[in-house]
């Protein structure tokens, strides 16, 4: 049998193969990542969906494939049958947001945006061209047959997946803007003004650039600065760090952020949103999916833990370390890259004060975090020492004001303030 | 006898299951094939498809021979042996079976003879004439089939009762024949045994014979066995059956409500098939059934047990050799981890009367009953000059078409070698093919072929040997 690329989700379905993690005649187990897949949205690992002896490689490092694309060949022998093979996914999760029709006033001669809505019976086809649809995940009533009759030929199912690789391809960050990525920068010698090394930019390295580029390009961002006094906060912390660690868990400022974070959120949805400029509509999401930037070797990633809002302390803390050691192992699916509302970047374990983090789109905003520090602050007319958190609240000013951002801000700045101890259980 | 582990067992070795075991070693499997017979072949090549074409082929002969007295041809009348005409058929049916055997021993299929029974769902237990074999599987194939329904009214022990098994083997030329059923396999071999001389009566419950047939196909068979045969009833059903000395009794009650005794030198009970779904062991597995006992079977021919797959007949739908040769592909492929699917795909069905009936695809009749709005086109072929040469102008070939893309939707023909022709109809509608495509390819001339072309002109209303007013451009 050979393994194919299975859906990806939320509108994904190519990508590249930055790696192969398996070799040919190596015994794989169900669940392993078998290649890591470069796609619009991040890096991961695509997990193997059955055990076997790998008896050939279908794809090389560089290519470009499409969901339903075989990757290898599996020799499904000696692993005991595991009940009903595999069944695939139930086919990729509907999508949430329309793609924006490109320019409505030229729809007549552009390509035909992907119709979304596909019902009624089957076009009509040869059983060649209706097996090989199956095999690569496609649905027919999604082409356009140029034969008599409506009949679909093999041309027209090759200029399906040209349209589809080529909108792949694309920037999906909607709007014509002119890609500046295509602006190839004046070639510079810089071995002549001293030594170099030139490193290749890693996949994660592109996806990185490709990513923050486009939300510097797209964004109005406004980064609101502020300073929580966490002195009992930390003292909490202190105080329960043992407990939590006979749980299994570790106390972290995070894990408090992640609790007061999603509290804040949903007395502010308007942080918990996305914008759709194309339907002229903002998406207030019910649930609350927050993603935590992880600081890995290889580079940034951004794993998502879900449903804050719905979890105590000890889940939150637990979650936490479970996706940053997944994350820096590189075992993170793709799914777990997926779906978050709201970033929180906390550099303080590093070290650091106030930064202006860049919006992880399609969120409307993130939280940067910097290192506790001791300070002089006036507290009832005297100075005190105190252990102050810098925040910094970067917000995109299209569907968020300044007003909002203060308010959501000053509750944030409270709740680290007066969190309540009966809620480390 | 130590166990055995296979990858993938097949439970009979029929059209479905051979099929089955010898794709699944094609692909590089271990498979074993069960058999409680010892001829392979299952009902198709023993006892159904094959003996009866046989049987048909001479029967054929002799009818042919008398009709072409007109011509001023004429023989004697036909001196039938039936010990050589068995043994001729039976002849057939032994290399066929040898020939899979054959087949088997290349592709290293382990055939093991004896009757399968479930212990789970991934063990079997084999009563061979040896002992008891035990096998453990990683999938199970199960293509048991069908056998012909003997309702207990019907059943009186009685050799002069027949089913299609009985009948198949000829052992008299009954004087006086009641055939019970007239579906495909009464209508068949009643035109046997009325062509080697037996006054034939067919009764039928339903008001027409072939009934899942569009009547406008249906009616030159019927006209042509009302001739051949002693009479046709129809609403008329078969109330009481005995055995009266070398006779078999009967009473029918016709829609005139009438008991009517007569008797008969043989009967031949022809009222469906029915699953062979007894002590199979199915219990011990996961398996479901329908209440009829069919195995109930999704379009990738998986049970509700994830390791047994069903095919063929046993699986139900229509009970057809090359149905289950096409589920035995979709299952072994889905076992294989490809995406294989039964859903939507062509059955052609052929009844071997005299004419032949085929027919494919959406009926008209099919169209009505769910709303679809077709078109239809008919041919008739009194207007083909082949079928005049044949001397059998008593057919018609006609198209149902979607108006709207003029897709070709289904094909239905009645007359000379139906069977043969069908299956350019097939891959018509498999092909998506428009009624223009087929007006377009050339036939050749003068064959049989031709009328689905020229039923495709009629669609557009220029077809060269009939005449039809114009409704397409």
């Amino acid at each position: 049998m050979d393994l194919k690329l299975p859906p990806l989700g939320e509108g994904v379905d190519s990508g590249s193969v930055v790696s192969i993690l398996v070799k040919e005649g190596e015994t794989i187990q169900k669940g392993q990542g078998i290649i890591e897949l470069e796609t619009g949205k991040a890096v991961a690992p695509v997990p193997a969906s059955a055990a076997g002896k790998v008896t050939k490689l279908l794809v090389a490092v560089g290519d470009k494939i499409s969901v339903g694309q075989p990757i290898l060949s599996l020799e499904a022998g000696a692993a005991p049958a595991k009940p009903a093979a595999a069944k695939p996914a139930p086919a990729a999760a509907p999508r949430t947001s329309k793609p924006a029709p490109v320019q409505e006033e030229t729809a007549d001669d552009a390509p035909e945006a992907e119709e979304e809505e596909v019902s009624g019976p089957e076009p009509a086809s040869s059983p060649t061209i209706r097996r090989m649809a199956r095999e690569l995940g496609i649905d027919l009533r999604k082409i356009r047959g140029t034969e008599n009759g409506g009949r679909i030929v093999m041309a027209d199912v090759r200029a399906y997946i040209e349209r589809l690789q080529r909108l792949a391809a694309q920037p999906r960050s909607g709007g014509s803007a002119s890609t500046p990525a295509k602006l190839a920068p004046e070639k510079i010698d810089f071995a002549k003004w001293g030594p170099i090394a030139k490193r290749p930019m890693t996949p994660l390295r592109k996806v990185i650039a490709q990513r923050m580029a486009e939300s510097w390009n797209t964004v109005p961002r406004v980064t609101q600065f502020d300073e929580a006094d966490i002195t009992a906060l930390n003292d909490l912390r202190k105080k329960h760090t043992d407990a939590y660690e006979k749980k299994g868990a570790r106390l972290t400022l995070t894990s408090f952020a992640l609790k007061i974070v999603a509290e804040t959120l949903k007395k502010h949805p308007v942080f918990n949103t996305s914008i759709d400029l194309a339907g002229g509509e903002v998406i207030y999401k019910e649930y609350f999916h927050i993603g935590i930037a992880v600081d890995t070797e290889q580079g940034l990633i951004v794993p998502v833990l879900r449903d804050a809002d719905k979890k105590d302390v000890l889940a939150l803390s637990k979650d936490l370390n479970d996706i940053a050691v997944k994350t820096r192992d590189r075992k993170i699916s793709l799914e777990e890259l997926q779906g978050g509302t709201f970033t929180i970047s906390n550099q303080g374990g590093i070290g650091g004060g106030h930064f202006t983090p860049i919006i992880n789109l399609p969120e409307t905003a993130i939280l940067g975090l910097g290192r506790g520090a001791m300070k002089a602050v006036v507290r009832d007319g005297k100075i005190e020492p105190r252990l102050m958190l810098p925040m910094a609240l970067s917000y995109d000013h299209r569907a968020i004001d300044g007003g909002a951002a203060a308010r959501f801000m000053i509750d944030l700045v409270r709740g680290f303030e007066t969190f309540d101890e009966k809620q480390l259980g | 006898m130590d166990p055995i582990h296979t990858e993938i067992v097949v439970l009979g070795a029929g059209p479905g299951g051979y099929a089955a075991a010898f794709y699944a070693a094609d692909l590089g499997k271990k498979v074993l094939l069960v058999e409680q017979d010892k001829k392979l072949g299952g009902v198709c090549l023993n006892r159904g498809c094959i003996p009866s074409k046989a049987l048909l082929y001479a029967a054929k002969l002799i009818s042919e021979a008398r009709e072409s007295a007109h011509r001023g041809i004429t023989f004697g009348s036909p001196q039938i042996e039936l010990d050589k005409l068995r043994a001729w058929k039976n002849s057939i049916v032994d290399k066929l079976s040898s020939g899979v055997s054959f087949l088997a021993k290349k592709r290293g299929v382990q055939v093991l003879t004896g009757r399968g029974y479930f212990e789970g769902s991934q063990s079997l237990r084999v009563e061979t004439p040896e002992g008891q074999q035990f096998v453990t599987f990683d999938k199970a194939i199960v293509a048991v089939g069908s056998k012909a329904a003997l309702p207990k009214a019907f059943d009186l022990g009685n050799p002069r009762v027949m089913t299609s098994t009985e009948a198949l083997e000829i052992e008299e030329i009954p004087e006086d024949l009641l055939v019970i059923g007239g579906g495909y396999i009464g209508m068949e071999l009643g035109s046997v045994y009325a062509s080697l001389g037996s006054k034939v009566v067919v009764v039928e419950a339903l008001p027409g014979i072939l009934t899942g047939a569009d009547p406008d196909l249906v009616r030159p068979i019927q006209k042509y066995a009302e001739k051949n045969f002693r009479e046709l009833r129809f609403n008329t059903k078969v109330t009481q059956m005995s055995t009266k000395g070398k006779k078999i009794r009967t009473v029918t009650i016709g829609p005139d409500k009438v008991e009517k005794e007569e008797f008969y030198d043989r009967v031949l009970v022809s009222v469906g098939r029915v699953p062979r779904c007894g002590d199979l062991g199915l219990e011990n597995t996961k398996v479901e059934q329908d209440e009829r006992g069919f195995i109930k079977v999704n379009e990738k021919q998986e049970t509700a047990d994830p390791f047994i797959f069903a095919i063929g007949d046993i699986a139900g739908g229509v009970l057809l050799a090359h149905k289950a040769s096409k589920e035995a592909r979709v299952a072994v492929e889905t076992i294989a981890g490809e995406e294989s699917t039964s859903a939507g795909v062509i059955i052609p069905a052929v009844v071997f009367t005299d004419p032949e009936l085929a027919w494919c695809g959406l009926t008209e009749g099919e169209a009505k009953s769910k709303g679809i709005t077709v078109e239809v086109a008919k041919f008739p072929w009194g207007a083909s000059g082949r079928a005049l040469t044949y001397d059998r102008p008593d057919g018609l070939t006609k198209l149902v078409v979607d108006p709207e893309t003029e897709r070709v939707l289904g094909v239905g023909i009645v007359g000379h070698g139906a069977g043969e022709l069908i299956a350019e109809g097939v891959l018509a509608i498999e092909m998506g093919a428009t009624v223009r495509d087929l007006a377009e390819s050339v036939h050749p001339h003068p064959t049989l072929s031709e009328t689905l072309m020229e039923s495709a002109e009629v669609y557009y209303g220029f077809s060269t040997h009939t005449y039809a007013p114009k409704k397409h451009e």
